[in-house]
């Protein structure tokens, strides 16, 4: 049994339910015991644009955390997982920074040594728990569908703090897509951004890029969307029939989390991975 | 008027452009100096297109000590943070990271802040997460939070007032 503690960030726990609840559900059933942890705040990201002192020093806080667990820290969000990743990437050779955090710090008595390692939704299923053995627990495969994959740019890019995935031709949730039976493949705006990040403050402007994206995948053909970021999700998902007002299309297209199209192969009944939560039209699928 | 019409009139200002190149050697970002004006970020750049930023100018404007005009412009609040400028440029400038050092000055110089990022702020220093736990209606037209889902509670700082009191300090600090 493998053991992470989870490190849940804000908008999933908040209101993304249905990827909390299914990552939940389907991690134990692969041998990962994800373990909940007190004390965690805010990742940082989102202040970034008004003060990157404070992403630093909040992402290092919650690293701090992790390692005072002794455990690698499981981010499901890849907005979280940026701004943990770029805080070890930075400290890593910034010494008057680190010692400058850990002043801080020790009000709270944590001390940030750069010792827990992170992994991704992503990673965790291909490089760790191995598409082998998801396809070897493969109960309903997911036949006849055919998935458009959406990363996130906060998980594809930039490699230089390292990131789970490759930057411009990632391949990992096509692997575990194709281990649970279902087809993938590349259209030319898989690596474009949701919209998301300036949702906060030009929502038209987010919106026209949601919708222009969903309307290129529904040309492509493609039966469904899979994603593993709840604010991609947020844009694809919740808020699909504002995009298709904002951009004039009629927008009808199923977006699932990854770990919901996991849970599925994996025999995990639908309520149990949040599907009731879902806005975009999934009814439409006939999942069992 | 664009930022380039209004910096043909501006003073360069080499304080500012210091800051900034120190600011990016702290976060271990290379200097703008290696820039030679590919436009290469511009050509990836997922603001461009519908809303007209132009990373390479950014750097130029940067590399001239134009730094006055970035901060006061609404342009700099247009980057999606999609990190394609700085994973494809060939001098490993960071042009993203230009952008937030921009916007950063334009709040540290009490210049409104756009849109909900002060409501983020201000639910971080209060609840230490960017929004409170929200109702969502399940296709059966029932109410749910996280209770109600069978999710544990909340994971939050097990000491509140002492959060608050090191975010408000940081509130000032710079990078
Ligand atoms: S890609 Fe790099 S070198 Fe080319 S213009 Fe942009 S910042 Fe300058
Ligand atoms: S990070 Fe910002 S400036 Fe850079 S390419 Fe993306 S949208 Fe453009």
């Amino acid at each position: 049994m493998k053991k992470y503690a989870l490190y849940p960030g804000c908008l999933m726990p908040t209101e993304q339910y249905a990827y909390e609840l299914s990552l939940r559900e389907v991690f134990p059933l692969l041998d990962v015991e994800l373990v909940d942890v007190d004390g965690f705040s805010c990742c940082g990201e989102p202040l970034k644009s008004i003060n990157k002192m404070m992403t630093l020093y909040l992402a290092a806080r919650n690293l701090a955390i992790g390692e005072k667990q002794g455990l690698d820290l499981f981010v499901p969000c890849p907005m979280c997982h940026f701004s943990l990743s770029e805080c070890k990437h930075v400290l890593k050779s910034n010494k008057e920074m680190r010692d400058k955090i850990n002043s801080m710090l020790a009000s709270e008595d944590l001390t940030y040594k750069g010792t827990a390692g992170l992994v991704h939704t992503v990673d965790l299923l291909h490089d760790i728990i191995g598409v082998e053995e998801i396809k070897n627990r493969v109960k309903n495969p997911l036949k006849d569908l055919k998935l458009a994959t959406h990363y996130g740019c906060h998980l594809l890019r930039p490699s230089e703090i390292g990131r789970p995935v490759d930057s411009e031709n990632p391949q990992k949730m096509e692997a575990v897509l194709d281990a649970l039976g279902a087809k993938c493949s590349f259209y030319p705006e898989k690596l474009d951004c949701c919209g998301a990040p300036i949702d906060a403050n030009l929502p038209e402007s987010a919106l026209t890029k949601t919708g222009q994206k969903l309307q290129a995948i529904q040309d492509h053909g493609f039966d469904a969307i899979v994603d593993v970021c709840p604010w991609c999700h947020k844009m694809f998902d919740s808020r699909q029939s504002k995009a298709g007002e904002t951009v004039a299309a009629k927008l009808d297209i199923p977006v699932l989390y990854l770990t919901q199209w996991l849970g599925l192969a994996l025999g995990v009944k639908k309520e149990k991975l949040g599907l009731h939560l879902n806005s975009s039209p999934v009814d439409k699928l006939e999942l069992k | 008027m664009s930022i380039v019409d209004l910096t043909s009139m501006a003073e360069a200002q080499a304080e500012l452009r210091k800051e900034i190149n120190a600011r990016l050697a702290k976060l271990q970002n290379e200097s703008s100096e290696y820039c030679f004006q590919c436009a290469k970020c511009t050509a990836g750049c997922e603001a461009h297109k519908l809303l007209e930023l132009e990373p390479h100018k950014i750097v130029a404007l940067l590399k001239r000590g134009l730094i006055d005009e970035m901060v006061n412009s609404d342009v700099i609040w247009t980057c999606m943070s999609c990190f394609k400028c700085w994973e494809r440029c060939p001098q490993k400038v960071a042009p993203v990271e230009i952008l937030n050092a921009l916007k950063n000055m334009a709040v540290a110089s009490g210049k409104q802040i756009p849109g909900k990022y002060t409501a983020m702020l201000q639910s971080v220093l209060s609840i230490c997460l960017i929004q409170d736990v929200q109702e969502v209606t399940t296709h059966e037209g029932k109410t749910m939070k996280r209770d109600t889902l069978g999710l544990p509670p909340l994971s939050k700082p097990t000491d509140a007032s002492k959060f608050q009191m090191v975010l408000t300090k940081l509130a000032v600090e710079k990078i």
